[in-house]
């Protein structure tokens, strides 16, 4: 039974792992653009479809790190092109557009790379159990939590410390002032939106290692990520972090005991939250509500 | 209201419902079938009872498929388990989303704009999950099946709606003519005014002395109870109900719905509906990349036309057509918050 | 007994204090003026008499009630009615759209789903004093939004009176506006004080107006009450003139 908790615990930190690099990109969009981007999961399904395209061409580490970046790209594009003409509408059009977004992603992906799932082959040395006793610590899954701690730790660290970073956050909180500084809230809105979807293209590598790809992995993802950021608290990113992990591991818990509810549970979570307290874990009164 | 906006109103709603009346007799002339027309009329249900909501009230719910599923659900299960009364079943149904809704409602009302989205969308899955994953009672992920509309019994006559598709688009028809006729009347009334008084500017509605969340709250519950009855027809019509319906990929149809045809616009909704269904149907007989197109017409739809058809200066292009042009009154469509 | 008294109210968010410890009585009939230089906490103190949000310390009373805690349409119903210092009003709807909402809610039937023969002729009776009062009847069908800055103004004006309130709240009513413009807002606030009897609380910006209209001067400055009086009180008071000379306007 310990090891039967412990296996679904560290499954729910995997997952919550996913939810965390899917929601922060989600977030730092909704928070200094106000868009919420139904394509994030599109975008999430690319980043492991490129990697497993460009994989025998590059291996395991340079696709890692590409195909994100090409993700990354690609959302830049799409956002110079399209998405920034709705700033400061309402959001009911934002929403749409990124929706409509998400079909083509998905029904492309589908086209190109077909519907069944394919399998992403890791480095052999990361996929062996570390210890027989505890079969499900396999390396990739080490591996991975590291890689998602980087990524999260860069991304806080670069947010506090960097001018970019700040003006990103201070952005968050008044736009206006931050334009009337002087800075660029154009450029800073574009490199926002791609850094948000690098995460997610980061999560769509990383999840072909472990899931398996499929066109409707991201889209799978998308609702959890939803409820990370609402219980985190919308507006804070350090709330997300934590409405991830914590959405994971209740899913995985559940998962022990009542297999059925797994899906569900997280919505009750993001129930209670709400009625307890409506702002969420870390989320400051009055932002975005 | 000037007289001749009345006019040319009564002039629209004489077509619109000269055009439902007989659309039995003039839809199979342009290629359609009864099924269609009736899908039309219930999406064109569905994407008004949304708009009261959105569009008249200014909230904007992205989880009404939730609603609209349950009330699929309800009126099927119903069918299958307690009666033989199509009527009850509809209203079983009814009272399940609407009463989900109003429960749903009263949670999250005091979030707005982007987070009341969000919201929706993500409680919306709930009810999702729950239609997908309790196999033993909705059928999981193969639908609701094993229930069939009844014929109504009236004494004298029987309406035999199950084998006679033309008498369930007049039955259909009925109901969406009660629906609507209840939602055009309360936009019109006292309350209905609160409602566009708090769409056009919440602060000064509030100091009015509206208490706004009550009254987004009536809206919200309203609007699902509407929208539950279009769900309640969909599962009639089809004789099935599946978890997609519920999903938020639902909530998004609806909602590009009332975008194609008009955000402004009381009949909007159901010409939007009715181009979104006919496409639909068309596209996905014609190819099975049909969501590649869905999703284009969606991006184009707010790229190049966010007011919808009915939001287009029809008038003035005739007009401009003509050669004759005459300066008309600015129509903002894009700031709804 | 006096219409209005705001007991020792503070009003702090976070560690900024943007009102502190300010009273304030007005009685029935009056035309109480409150001036201070930009960041004196006007529009704050405004805010705390019509329940936009809640004081952190203090009580206010309104006509013998004490609605410190009371949500802000509550107020409303007890017969508060406010401008706003950046118009309010319903764009998209006619001037008498956004007159005969604000008339009906003012009269109970804010949830009916019909109106009868006669409570609909008292609503009409209604609106077609306030449009007369203020002189909008020639403008009644047009969109709000279309009107020029100062007949939206008044038009909220009129929105406020719909609600047949014993207080009236003006937010800076001139704010932005051409002479003509102004004068005719004045015009029609001495109006509604000399002729039509209303108690007025008004932030006004326009020291000559204020030093025209209003019975009883309130001074506020950097959040603190700096001083009360009549018209030729303040003038004199050197406070007063320190504050506006330290601060140019």
């Amino acid at each position: 039974m310990t090891d039967l908790i412990l296996y679904n615990v560290s499954n729910g930190l995997i997952i919550g792992a996913f939810y965390v690099l899917m929601a922060l990109g989600l977030s730092l969009i909704l928070n200094l653009s106000g868009v919420i981007n139904f394509a994030h999961g599109g975008f999430l399904a690319l980043g492991g479809y490129f990697a497993y395209t460009l994989a025998p061409y590059i291996g395991f580490w340079g696709a890692l790190l590409v195909s994100p970046l090409l993700v990354a790209l690609l959302g830049l594009i799409l956002e110079r092109t399209m998405i920034h003409r709705l700033y400061g509408r309402d959001p009911l059009y934002s929403l749409l557009l990124t929706f409509g977004l998400a079909f083509i992603f998905e029904d492309v992906t589908r086209a190109v790379w077909g519907a069944t799932g394919l399998p992403f082959t890791v480095p052999d040395f990361l996929t062996k159990p570390l210890s027989s006793q505890f079969f499900f610590v396999t390396g990739y899954r080490l591996f991975m939590i590291a890689v998602v701690a980087i990524a999260v730790g860069g991304l806080f660290l670069f947010l506090r410390f960097s001018r970019l970073g700040v003006r990103i956050r201070a952005g968050t909180f008044d736009l206006d002032t931050v334009s009337t500084l002087g800075v660029n809230v154009k450029m800073l809105r574009s490199f926002n939106f791609a850094l948000g979807i690098f995460l997610a293209g980061l999560a769509g590598v990383l999840a072909g290692g472990q899931l398996s790809l499929e066109p409707t992995m991201g889209a799978n993802l998308l609702m959890p990520s939803f409820v990370a950021i609402i219980v985190g608290g919308v507006g804070s990113l350090p709330g997300t972090l934590l409405g991830g992990l914590l959405i994971g591991v209740a899913a995985g818990l559940t998962a022990v005991f009542w297999p059925a509810a797994s899906d569900a549970v997280i919505y009750v979570m993001m129930a209670v939250v709400l009625l307890l307290r409506p702002r969420g874990l870390l989320g400051e009164e009055g932002l975005l509500t | 209201m000037t007289p001749t906006i009345d006019r040319s109103k009564y002039v629209t709603l004489g077509v619109i419902w000269l055009l439902l009346l007989t659309m039995p007799y003039w839809l199979p002339m342009v290629g359609g079938y009864m099924a269609l027309g009736t899908r039309v009329v219930i999406m064109g249900l569905a994407a008004m009872s949304l708009n009261f909501l959105l569009g008249f009230t200014g909230v904007l719910s992205f989880g009404h498929a939730a609603f609209f599923g349950l009330g699929a659900y309800g009126t099927g299960l119903a069918l299958k388990y307690f009666t033989h009364s199509t009527p009850l079943a509809l209203v079983l149904g009814v009272l399940l989303g609407g009463i989900a809704g109003a429960v749903l409602g009263a949670l999250i009302v005091r979030r707005r704009g982007v987070y009341f989205a969000m919201v929706t969308i993500a409680f919306g899955q709930v009810f999702y999950f729950i239609a997908f994953r309790w196999n033993s009672l909705t059928g999981g992920d193969d639908g609701l099946r094993g229930f069939e509309r009844q014929p109504i019994d009236f004494g004298v006559w029987q309406a035999d709606i199950l084998h006679r598709p033309i008498l369930f688009y007049y039955f259909v028809l009925l109901l969406f003519a009660i629906g609507t006729g209840a939602m055009g009347f309360l936009l019109r009334s006292p309350f209905g005014r609160t409602l566009l008084a708090i769409r056009e500017n919440e602060r000064r509605a509030r100091f009015l002395g509206v208490p706004i969340e009550q009254h987004i709250w009536l809206s919200f519950s309203l609007s699902c109870f509407f929208v539950a009855l279009a769900g309640g027809m969909y599962a009639l019509l089809n004789n099935f109900a599946d978890p997609t319906m519920l999903n938020y990929t639902q909530s998004g149809e609806i909602v590009i719905m009332i975008v194609l045809g008009g955000i402004r616009s009381f009949w909007g909704p159901l010409i939007g509906a009715a181009i979104f269904v006919v496409l639909q149907d068309y596209l996905s007989s014609l190819t099975t990349n049909w969501m590649s197109f869905l999703g284009t017409i969606f991006v184009l739809m707010v790229l190049f036309f966010p007011r919808g058809v009915l939001g287009l200066n029809w008038t003035e292009m005739f007009r401009s057509v003509l050669g004759r042009s005459r300066q008309t009154r600015p129509q903002e469509g894009g700031n709804l918050s | 007994m006096n219409m209005l008294e705001v007991q020792n109210v503070t009003k702090a968010f976070g560690s900024l204090v943007a009102v502190s410890d300010v009273t304030l009585h007005v009685a029935p009939g009056e035309m109480r003026a409150v001036i201070g230089p930009n960041g004196a906490g006007k529009t704050t103190f405004f805010n705390l008499i019509s329940g936009f949000f809640p004081p952190t310390s203090g009580r206010i009373v309104f006509d013998g009630k004490d609605v410190t805690t009371e949500p802000a349409y509550r107020r409303v119903a007890t017969g508060m009615a406010r401008t706003f210092q950046i118009t309010e009003i319903f764009p998209e709807l006619t001037v008498r759209e956004n007159v005969n909402i604000a008339a009906e809610v003012a009269l109970g039937y804010r949830l009916k789903p019909w109106l009868s023969a006669q409570q609909a002729a008292g609503v009409k009776a209604r609106v077609d004093e306030v449009m007369e009062l203020t002189g909008l009847e020639s403008k009644a069908r047009r969109l709000v939004g279309e009107l020029s800055h100062g007949d939206q103004r008044v038009a909220e004006i009129a929105m406020s009176l719909a609600l047949s309130p014993r207080l009236l709240l003006l937010d800076e009513p001139t704010a932005g506006m051409g002479e003509q413009e102004t004068e005719e807002i004045t015009q029609l606030v001495r109006r509604l004080h000399k002729e039509n009897n209303y108690s007025i609380v008004l932030i006004e910006h326009d020291m000559q107006i204020v030093f025209h209209l209003a019975d009883r001067i309130t001074v506020l400055d950097q959040g603190h009450l700096l001083a009360e009086g009549t018209p030729e009180e303040i003038a004199n008071n050197e406070a007063v003139q320190a504050a506006y000379l330290g601060k140019t306007e």
